[in-house]
């Protein structure tokens, strides 16, 4: 995943302000990352059923972003759109928690 | 310029001491006590509570390598970024155009407070982006500066402690020069949890800011420094409008310089009393009660160097510039001229008005500046207004050593309430730091007060062991020769005295005289009261003998008669002769009797 595959998946959808915009912001080789990743692909599956965006940075290649998003910890999932903002840190293991917190339940 | 000096000084520690590699600080006085600098590619911790200055500290270390184009990263995780801009503007500092230049990287690292945790993480972001940034600027240098607010996020010592172990492999293995600031509890020690930080870390400095007797105080202690020697001791600091200033105590003893030549102390006669006057480099002590004329001694000095063309700083706690001088024109002692050529600098300061240490910076920092030959404290009594017995201590040993090490003459003067207590003359237990001690005080005798000078203590020198009479005349002061009469130590004023002496003289005859007078006075009153008593006696007795010779004539009468009458011839003749005297007087009565 690099800067560039991340613009071409967000054009024009933070434009509309409705639609759900995800980042996780992960380090490369992590174990922690992996599981976050995994466990936001099933979440996606199973609960965001309405169109949204997904972003996925690597931290180690695209420090500038996560610079842009004061990204200290990883893994890190944000929910940019719509507002507010809301941050998740760790391997989104705790789904209820995680749904709660991206407003989905 | 000053910054030369310090980098070369690193310099050259490091290569003689084949110790480490270090990195000068940039701070006044730290490259002193750490012995060069922090470690090169290491870890140093400055712990301290809130508010001690270990932002400032980091800060100061990053903003001084910037501007010798070193670049930096700063991580703040307590401060925004645009508020460290701003307050370091106070210190002069403008971040902004180096951050600019791409010599200085701030970065506000916030933790989002209100972020859900669902899982494991780490700081792996945090070290992704100090790492790609310390790249594109080829930064080596980094602080992180409360890193305690980021490790509340893990609230759990156990992971608290493993991310941190990451952040250090990941500095030693970048070999980053590092400085992580940690706040610490109330009482001065690092909270427990973070204990292990000491361990960790290759140079630990604590900070710590108390307040005592209304003057706040900082401190700076290197704890430990692997593989160097530092300084232990306490050192106390400022933070001025220049950022931090530490003044270390360094190895005195063997920095002092020796005793110079000698220096005339103004005056002629104190010269020879001392052997030829003062010695440079080192430490007058002119002690004595107050309006002897400590003040007006040390302006003579002042004086007489200014006129040799030596400069001289003048640091008064008592007066004012325009009183000092005023009042030394009263004993003929201009110091205008001084003034005027730029020999001579008043710096006058009240002594509450700060700390210990801002008072001795300020003193350092005019020395370094003005280059004096000499430096003047009046007095150094007052000191002990700065606060604590114990800060003023320091203040004035701190500052001695300076003046020794850079071979300056430095005249203290010492306000002492009494001349008994030979500990309050020579001041505050600093004694063994001062060489020559002259002590001033008054003398009553003969109705009048008198100053007198005597030399206590010179170190290196003969010195006269007499009292002189001091007296301070309109132009300037004049030392005379004592005179030791029956009574012991007499005053010079012995005219005065004798004068005095023949007066009371006078004054006893004539009260003697008046007694006499008096005494015979009562005497003659006596012997009229006497003379009375006895005439009262003598007519008593004359009444008394009247009385009886009445008595007797009328017993003598009464036998005549019974004589006469019964013809006794005895006695006849006799009353024959006193019959007509009788008859002449008692003719009637006895007419009348028949």
């Amino acid at each position: 995943m690099n800067r560039s595959e991340r613009k071409t998946k967000t054009k024009g959808a933070e434009a509309q302000g409705k639609t759900y915009i995800l980042r996780l912001f992960m380090a490369d080789n992590e174990p922690n990352s992996r599981q976050a990743r995994e466990n936001l692909e099933r979440l996606q599956e199973t609960h965001l059923k309405m169109a949204h965006k997904k972003e996925i940075i690597d931290v180690l290649k695209d420090f500038e972003t996560a610079l842009e998003n004061n990204v200290l910890i990883t893994p890190c999932l944000i929910l940019a759109s719509p507002l507010p903002k809301v941050t998740i840190f760790g391997n989104l293991s705790d789904t209820e928690r995680v749904l709660a917190a991206l407003r989905l339940t | 310029m000053a910054k030369r000096t310090r980098s070369e000084k690193t310099k050259n520690t490091t290569t003689k001491a084949r110790e480490l590699p270090k990195v000068a600080t940039g701070i006044t006085g730290l490259d002193d006590v750490l012995h060069g600098g922090f470690p090169a590619g290491r870890t140093t911790l400055v712990s301290g509570g809130p508010g001690t200055g270990k932002t400032v500290c980091g800060m100061e270390f990053l903003y001084r390598s910037a501007v010798n184009g070193e670049p930096g990263i700063f991580v703040t995780f307590e401060e925004r970024a645009e508020a460290v801009r701003r307050n370091t503007l106070t210190l002069g500092w403008d971040l902004a155009s180096l951050e600019k230049k791409g010599k200085l990287f701030l970065f506000g690292a916030h933790v989002d407070p209100q972020a859900t945790i669902s899982g494991d993480f780490n700081v792996k972001g945090l070290l992704a982006v100090v790492e790609g940034k310390a790249k594109s600027m080829g930064a080596r240098r980094i602080v992180f500066d409360a890193v305690d607010v980021l490790m509340r996020v893990f609230d759990d010592p156990v992971r608290e402690r493993n991310e941190l172990y990451t952040l250090h492999d990941w500095l030693n293995e970048h070999e980053m020069t590092t400085v992580l600031t940690v706040k610490t509890s109330a009482g001065g020690d690092i909270m427990p949890r973070y204990e292990f930080l000491d361990y960790m870390a290759d140079c630990v400095i604590q900070l710590d800011h108390r307040v005592i007797e209304q003057v706040s105080t900082r401190r700076l202690r290197v704890v430990k420094y692997r593989g160097s020697s530092y300084i232990h001791k306490e050192h106390p600091f400022i933070i001025t409008d220049n950022g931090v200033n530490i003044i270390p105590i360094s190895t005195v003893e063997l920095q002092h310089k020796a005793l110079g030549p000698k220096v005339s102390t103004g005056h002629p006669r104190l010269d020879a009393m001392l052997d030829g006057g003062y010695r440079r480099a080192s430490c007058v002590l002119l002690s004595g009660t107050p309006g002897t004329g400590k003040t007006t001694l040390a302006n003579i000095f002042v004086v007489a160097a200014c006129e040799r063309g030596e400069k001289v700083l003048y640091i008064s706690f008592e007066e004012s510039e325009e009183a000092i001088v005023s009042g030394m024109l009263s004993p003929g002692i201009d110091l205008r001229p001084a003034l005027r050529d730029g020999k001579l600098r008043l710096m006058t300061a009240v002594p509450e008005a700060m700390g210990a240490e801002e008072h001795l910076f300020q003193a350092v920092r005019a020395i370094e500046a003005f280059q004096p030959d000499h430096v003047v404290v009046d007095a150094m009594s007052s000191c002990r207004r700065m606060g604590t017995e114990q800060a003023s201590y320091e203040y004035l040993i701190r500052l001695v050593n300076a003046c020794k090490e850079k071979g300056l003459t430095m005249i203290l003067t010492n306000q002492t309430a009494g001349f008994q207590n030979e500990h309050e003359i020579t001041g505050m237990d600093i004694s063994s730091i001062i060489d020559t001690v002259v002590f001033l005080r008054f003398i009553d005798i003969g109705g009048e007060i008198n100053r007198m000078l005597m030399i206590m203590k010179s170190r290196g020198q003969k010195s006269s062991n007499q009292y002189r009479e001091f007296v301070i005349t309109d132009n300037g002061i004049d030392i005379q020769d004592v005179y030791v009469g029956e009574g012991g130590v007499l005053t010079g004023a012995a005219r005065q005295e004798q004068e005095a002496r023949e007066a009371l003289e006078v004054r006893r005859k004539r009260v003697e005289i008046e007694l006499r007078e008096h005494e015979i006075k009562q005497k003659r009153v006596e012997m009229e009261a006497e003379i009375a008593r006895r005439r009262a006696e003598l007519e008593t007795a004359e009444a008394e003998l009247k009385a009886l010779q009445l008595e007797e004539r009328v017993v003598q009468e009464g036998r005549d008669m019974r004589g006469e009458m019964r013809g006794e011839d005895t006695n006849s003749l006799r009353l024959k002769k006193r019959m007509p005297q009788r008859k002449g007087r008692g003719t009637g009565g006895k007419e009348g009797t028949k």
